[in-house]
């Protein structure tokens, strides 16, 4: 095979011009993610999309920064917030984060809603030593082996599915157990956990049946844990599955009580989308009542009326919160001084830390911050009904 | 096994997606286009409906009947603004512009009304079940759907069988100059042959939200299923399409009910195998396309 001489020339430009963002890359330094007046913090997470819903979770974490400006900033810098729509893909959250690391500069990221947006970053932020504080999502990935620059929050599934099962079996005095979850780390984890406190009592599950995330009709699921004979059915899946799966069991006659991880409490949400059959379901939770007289939970509401009036105060808005509360103290504790290992070091230093989340403790050996959980119940119109205060997973195998 | 339990499960929901399978065929039978939209139309005809109930309270069967003339004039729309200016497109031409269709009509729900899950009933408590058989526990949802899906076979015969729009239609998908050159107005049966199928898909996306929840993707799943059951029963009969959607429903149901982990996928393998052997689908003859 010949090549012409023009071939050859328009062959070399080309490849030329790949090479370009590569050279530039290796030649350039990363933006300061602060100076002297501002320290500059991201957060991607869906404000479009399917998954949108989830993104007050970083117009959350917005409240909180503008109170800490509005009360003065910490030791003379005001934070500048910066939230990028990934629209929950991971392609486009990689894209956003390079273009706040590489472009605006960004000392540490918080929140980031979703797993599998989170994984596509995290070697990526790790690489570059941008600090990120509490992913929300659980994930044992993000915080196994310890990554020293990632700090997690978020109960993991494993230690909600245990703890919830310990309450149905302890304090609903239920045996007949029966599960439905997701067939993805979500729901493998909460499986895993729920399984291994049944272990403790000798119990098995009466049912444990798979859905994918594509799945529409559940009715042969369901038929499955009535035929088993489930009094009480833990779910680890999405808002929809679980809408689905209340409904066609209202349909054949199958009323289990339902139990679900935190990622179903919101329960305005919940109640509206099954027309009303969410009432009496029991979930975990990582934050505060809603209606909690806890103070912080007083001043943030105040705030929310005030700074953001067109929120809805729901529990996935100040999850947003309670994800980035810690850096706040984090750098409170730094000082005038700052720098990425100051902020590690004092995020490290972080010990029994209880705001409106769980309690977290962080060294430089363990980044999972939380393994507890409150449990809740949805009440007549999406009220919440606190039915356990925050519990710790006793079975936890990470923490020893 | 809960054999008659499953079996109800199984023909409502394989009911559903038959009636909304055949909204693919008509359109598919006149002018041989695969209608990738056809979810996205009744998604948007479900909003519609939500919204007129939600925004405006108006009673459910006032809300039924605009929604349903929105979905026969979003079908037209559709026609004239997609389909009508391609100029003798290719199959792959005519399948990418049902495909931008689909996602315009899914961003301009997500834009309108919001990404977040909505609550969408019929005008009947679904929770009032009824047991004639012991072990057959049916439902309103159900009976619904049943006698939905016998209206809408019966119109359908009487139409195509003995209306003159009906015969035109089965004319045009024949053979369109011959069509033209006796008379019939060719696209105006296109467009009118859209109008009816998103009439069609409006109602089964109105089955479906009422069964799950309403958001914009929700009917990409049922419309997948539904266009398989209608592979199955071939894609030129009406009868074959409904059996084909029955099948689905019953061999999803049955399979899920013993291999959970089987179920999203199981029709799809009966479904290749069942091509391999006949490849125009159970019940359509063989279709050769003459040159």
């Amino acid at each position: 095979m010949k090549f012409s001489r023009r071939s050859l020339f328009v062959f070399t430009v080309l490849v030329a011009f790949m090479l370009i963002p590569f050279l530039a890359h290796a030649q350039r330094s990363l933006p300061p993610g602060f100076d002297d007046n501002e320290i500059r913090i991201g957060q991607w997470g869906p404000q479009t999309g399917p998954a949108a819903p989830w993104g007050s979770v970083a117009r959350g974490s917005k409240l909180l920064f503008d109170l800490v400006n509005e009360e003065g900033g910490i030791h003379g810098r005001k934070i500048r917030y910066i939230m990028r729509d990934d629209m929950y893909n991971p392609a486009q959250t990689v894209a956003v984060v390079k273009e706040l690391v590489e472009r605006v500069g960004v000392l540490a990221f918080v929140g980031g809603v979703g797993s599998a947006t989170g994984m596509a970053v995290k070697d990526y932020l790790a690489a570059n030593k941008i600090v990120w504080v509490g992913p929300a999502a659980a994930d044992d990935g993000f915080v196994f082996p310890v990554n020293p620059y990632l700090f997690a929050v978020y109960p993991l599934y494993k230690d909600e599915g245990s703890i919830l099962t310990k309450y149905i079996v302890d304090k609903l005095n239920m045996k007949k157990i029966g599960m439905l979850y997701q067939n993805d780390s979500y729901g493998k984890d909460g499986l895993e956990g729920v399984k291994s406190r049944l272990a403790t009592y000798r119990m098995k599950l009466v049912a444990e049946v798979p859905i994918e995330p594509t799945d529409k009709d559940l009715a042969s699921q369901i038929l499955i844990l009535k035929n088993a004979g489930a009094e009480a059915v833990v779910m680890f899946v999405s808002p929809s599955h679980a809408a689905i799966a209340l409904r066609t069991s209202a349909t054949i006659g199958f009323k289990p009580q339902w139990v679900s991880s935190n990622t179903l409490s919101d329960y305005p949400l919940m109640f509206r989308i099954t027309g009303g059959l969410w009432e009496g379901v029991i979930t975990g939770a990582f934050g505060e009542l809603p209606d909690s007289m806890h103070p912080l939970m007083v001043k943030y509401r105040e705030a929310a009326k005030r700074l953001a009036p067109g929120e809805r105060w729901g529990v996935f808005y100040y999850a947003g919160i309670l994800f980035a509360d810690p850096i706040v103290e984090a750098l409170k504790r730094v000082g005038r001084n700052l720098s990425t290992e100051a902020l590690v070091k004092a995020l490290n230093s972080i010990q029994k830390y209880h705001t409106i989340g769980p309690l977290i403790n962080w060294s430089e050996r363990q980044h999972q911050g939380s393994d507890a959980i409150q449990i809740q119940k949805c009440g007549p119109n999406g009220s919440y009904i606190l039915l356990q205060d925050w519990t710790a997973n006793d079975l936890a195998t990470w923490k020893k | 096994m809960p054999v008659g339990q499953l079996l109800v499960e199984g023909l409502a929901i394989g009911a559903c997606y038959g009636f909304f399978a055949i909204a693919v065929v008509i359109i598919y039978k006149t002018s041989e286009v695969i209608n990738f939209s056809q979810g996205g139309m009744a998604m948007i005809s479900a909003y519609v409906a939500f919204h007129i109930l939600t925004v405006y309270q108006y009673p459910f069967w006032l809300a039924f009947i605009i929604t349903m003339i929105f979905a026969i004039l979003l079908g037209v729309l559709i026609e004239y603004c997609f389909l009508r200016p391609a100029k003798h497109p290719s199959i792959l031409g005519l399948i990418v512009i049902t495909l931008g269709a689909e996602m315009f009509l899914v961003g301009l729900a997500s834009w309108k009304w919001g990404a977040e899950q909505q609550y969408f009933n019929l005008p009947f408590d679904q929770s009032v079940t009824y047991e004639p058989v012991p072990g057959m526990v049916m439902n309103n949802w159900a009976l619904a759907v049943f006698v939905v899906a016998i209206i809408l076979m019966t119109f359908l015969f009487v139409f195509f069988k003995y209306t003159k729009l009906g015969v035109a239609m089965r004319a045009t998908q024949q053979n369109k100059h011959a069509a033209k050159i006796m008379g019939i107005r060719t696209e105006r049966v296109f467009a009118f042959a859209w109008g009816l199928s998103s009439l069609l898909g409006a109602v089964a996306g109105m089955f479906f939200a009422s069964r799950a929840v309403l958001d914009p993707t929700y009917m990409m799943e049922p419309y997948m299923r539904a266009f398989a059951g209608a592979v199955l029963g071939g894609l030129m009969s009406i009868p074959g399409v409904i059996i084909g959607g029955l099948l689905m429903g019953l061999i999803e149901n049955f399979f899920g009910f013993v291999y959970p982990h089987w179920k999203p996928i199981i029709a799809f393998v009966v479904i290749i195998l069942v091509l391999c052997i006949r490849p125009s689908g159970l019940f359509a003859k063989h279709y050769v396309k003459k040159v």
